[in-house]
């Protein structure tokens, strides 16, 4: 009951703390822009210490303890060159800081510190702008948009024209995927070289997802970095949002990651062909992948972050399409650092009964684990793992692998015999243990050096029989008929009576 | 009313007038004389190569850019010679800098603080990328159909140019304050004119060279010749 006596007074309460709410929205409402500037610097100081200087650096230059190892960098707040803005000036409002603050920056190692309060972050706010005060001595000026227009099928393919009378695709790739022909080029404000966004990964976007913060992006450019403005460079003021339009209509807002692999049950034929229609009609699993980090050489900077996993089943065989990103089809050249783009789907070599799965970084000496593999130029192959360099490729491979690169993407379909006695065997119903690695070459990535998943399971959808098709229309055969008997039956006795 | 307009009017126009047909007369007036400069760099020229994977049409599929171009008799192009002390009116020529062949033309182009019209005679994407400390930074696509932007560069300091789809494309915008300077031809010579008469600090400035100073004595109506070598 105390809790009822709680709810009175503290429904009181939170009507005063309503009003006061309100009050103070009005009070924001009324302020003109620059509200947000009422952070106190020496107060954000000692929470930055703490928490933002072992990356940004104590002096606000960058270079914490920590930078090293990321990519992209982190900020040098001394320049005061920030890359979200919703301005039209060259520093960025105090909300925008606060927003990057608050939500971090998706694709970055930035996180989000939504769990600080607003007053803590407002007062970082305050004494990140000390480190170049000179660039904010101009107050901002919003960045004006032309009026909205809305996502339709009209204005996406206006922003498909656009797109291609602009040359996005010189950085961005023709379909988007960060593969154009300069992306080997291009370089940050401090020279270091700098990737394009791949436009079909939204989640990834630093200064957001949806069409509003990609017009904005358009509009002001992402300073720091070779991303122009393009206000004043198309043909129409709206073509922004046409554009923004077009370019969220690459890629989905959210990668929406699986946490099972199903594979689906067919009669026919498994295609072997990845740009087989078959393959369209199965929807994608997406698998989240990370640089392996627990051995040497590390990769803290994975280029592979997601492959999309379609499986499918029948008597005799499985097969697996996985379709990935990567900017360049690699030739091998070691003297440059330049190694085969490779991928590889990992299984325990025994799927037992039990929860015991082997390590997660292809085994170790005391259990193994099995891999179909796939290497450009070599083609698909089996193998044993005790570890990441502990590889014994099988001499009777039996594996079949066919992939297409096309426009910065992969798509590969391996295929092999469900049932086997030398290799895990694929049986429906049964949860198996299932883990992913990748390599893209053409980034340097080779033997440990890699991204990975931990396991996920597989399941092979059981096949459907052709019961659903007589029992369900039986019952209700049945029970119609058991109605008209009661009907009857009921009409029968009132007659008598 | 109208006739204290006419009189307004009219007092205008004989002010423009005198503006326009005299201030020209004045600077000859001034009777100044031509500094003639020629640059010699003694180490050998610094050409890149660049293979071309886009744009082939117009960029063609090798280029050459010159980073340290060195004429005959070790002349030196690309070079910048302005008179740092001397004031003066700022020309009003129209000040271009054309993208060409996937190159900025000229590479070093010197101008007075104000308005600059920088072209895209390639019909391809280019980005107008500066950096510069006192002005603000511009970073601006310049797709095919934008054949000319305006932006203004008003404090006078270097503004490197730098193309993002096209990285071997590097230039620089120099804004002079006054109307004395002058970029060296293939054979590392330019001619200043009109300097005021007096003793004149100049400063000659290559962009991946040591820029150097030297003093300078010009005579009314009369050339005085000035050899410089810069180095490294």
């Amino acid at each position: 009951m105390t809790r009822g006596a709680g709810a009175t007074t503290g429904g009181r309460r939170s009507a005063w703390l309503l009003a006061a709410l309100l009050s103070l929205l009005a009070a924001v409402v009324a302020t003109p822009a620059g509200w947000a500037a009422t952070g106190d610097a020496n107060r954000g100081r000692d929470l930055y210490d703490r928490r933002c200087a072992p990356c940004h650096g104590v002096k606000g230059d960058g270079n914490g303890p920590a930078a090293e190892l990321l990519d992209p960098r982190p900020r040098d707040f001394t320049t005061g060159v920030f890359k979200i803005r919703t301005t039209s000036t060259k520093a960025p409002s105090d909300q925008d800081l606060l927003a990057v603050i608050t939500d971090g920056m998706p694709g970055t190692y930035m996180p989000a510190w939504g769990e600080l309060s607003e007053t803590d972050r407002r007062n970082v706010v305050a004494y990140v702008k000390t480190f170049a005060p000179d660039r904010f001595k101009e107050a901002p000026t919003p960045q004006a948009l032309p009026p909205t227009v809305g996502p339709s099928p009209e204005s996406v393919k206006r922003g498909r024209e656009m797109f291609e009378a602009i040359e996005c695709n010189k950085c961005h790739g023709t379909e988007g995927r960060a593969d154009g022909p300069s992306r080997p080029e291009l370089k940050d404000d401090w020279g270091r070289p700098i990737k394009p966004a791949n436009l079909t990964k939204r989640w990834t976007f630093r200064g957001g997802p949806t069409p509003q913060d990609i017009a904005m992006r358009l509009a002001t450019g992402v300073n720091g970095t070779p991303m122009p403005s393009f206000i004043d460079s198309v043909e129409k003021p709206e073509d922004i949002w046409h554009l923004a339009n077009y370019v969220a209509s690459l890629g989905p807002a959210s990668p929406n990651y699986a946490t099972l692999v199903t594979a689906e049950a067919v009669r026919g034929a498994l295609p072997g062909d990845p740009n087989a229609d078959f393959w369209t009609t199965i929807a994608p699993e997406n698998i989240a992948l990370v640089g392996q980090v627990t051995v040497d050489p590390r990769n803290v900077n994975p280029a592979v972050d997601m492959v999309a996993v379609r499986a499918a089943y029948n008597d005799r065989e499985i097969a697996f399409h996985l379709t990935w990103d990567d900017a360049t089809q690699s030739t091998p050249d070691p003297a440059k650092h330049v190694y085969a783009d490779a991928v590889s789907v990992q299984f325990p070599v025994t799927v037992g009964a039990g929860p015991e799965r082997p390590y997660f970084l292809m085994g170790d000496d005391a259990e193994g684990v099995y891999l179909l593999r796939w290497e450009n130029g070599k083609g698909a192959t089996e193998a044993t793992a005790n570890g990441p360099t502990k590889i014994t490729p099988m001499t009777a491979s039996e594996v079949t692998g066919t992939a297409v690169f096309r426009n910065g993407q992969y798509r590969l379909v391996l295929k092999r015999a469900r049932v086997r006695k030398d290799a895990p065997a694929f049986a429906p119903g049964v949860f198996v243990p299932i883990a992913f690695q990748a390599w893209d070459g053409g980034a340097g990535e080779t033997g440990p050096k890699m991204s990975l998943t931990s396991w996920y399971y597989l399941r092979l959808e059981e096949p459907q029989s052709n019961r659903r098709f007589v029992v369900p229309p039986l019952v209700a055969l049945l029970t119609v008929a058991a109605m008209a008997l009661i009907v009857r039956t009921a009409r029968r006795w009132t007659r008598n009576a | 009313m109208r006739k204290v307009l006419a009189v307004v009017g009219a007092v205008a126009l004989t002010v423009a007038a005198v503006a326009f047909v005299g201030l020209p007369v004045r600077a000859g007036a001034q009777a100044g004389g031509t500094i003639e400069v020629e640059v010699r760099y003694n180490g050998s020229p610094v050409i890149e190569d660049v293979k071309v994977n886009k744009d082939v049409e117009v960029c063609g599929k090798e280029k050459k850019i010159d980073k340290i171009a060195v004429g005959p008799n070790k002349g030196l192009a690309d070079t910048l010679v302005w008179v740092t002390d001397a004031k003066g009116p700022a020309t009003s020529k129209p000040v271009a800098l054309d993208q060409k062949g996937c190159e900025f033309h000229p590479r070093v182009l010197p101008m007075p603080p104000g308005e600059i019209d920088i072209l895209n005679s390639d019909g391809v994407l280019h980005n107008i990328h500066t950096f510069s400390s006192l002005n603000p930074t511009i970073n601006k696509a310049q797709p095919k159909f934008k054949k000319v932007m305006k932006e203004r560069l008003e404090k006078p300091e270097v503004v490197r140019v730098q193309c993002d789809v096209h990285s071997w494309m590097q230039g620089w915008i120099v804004v002079v304050p006054n109307p004395f300077f002058g970029v060296t031809d293939g054979r590392g010579v330019t001619k200043i004119e009109n300097v005021p008469p007096g003793k004149h600090p100049i400063e000659v400035w290559h962009p991946l060279l040591a820029k150097q100073a030297k003093e300078v004595e010009v005579k009314a109506g009369q050339t005085v010749k000035v050899a410089v070598e810069l180095k490294k």
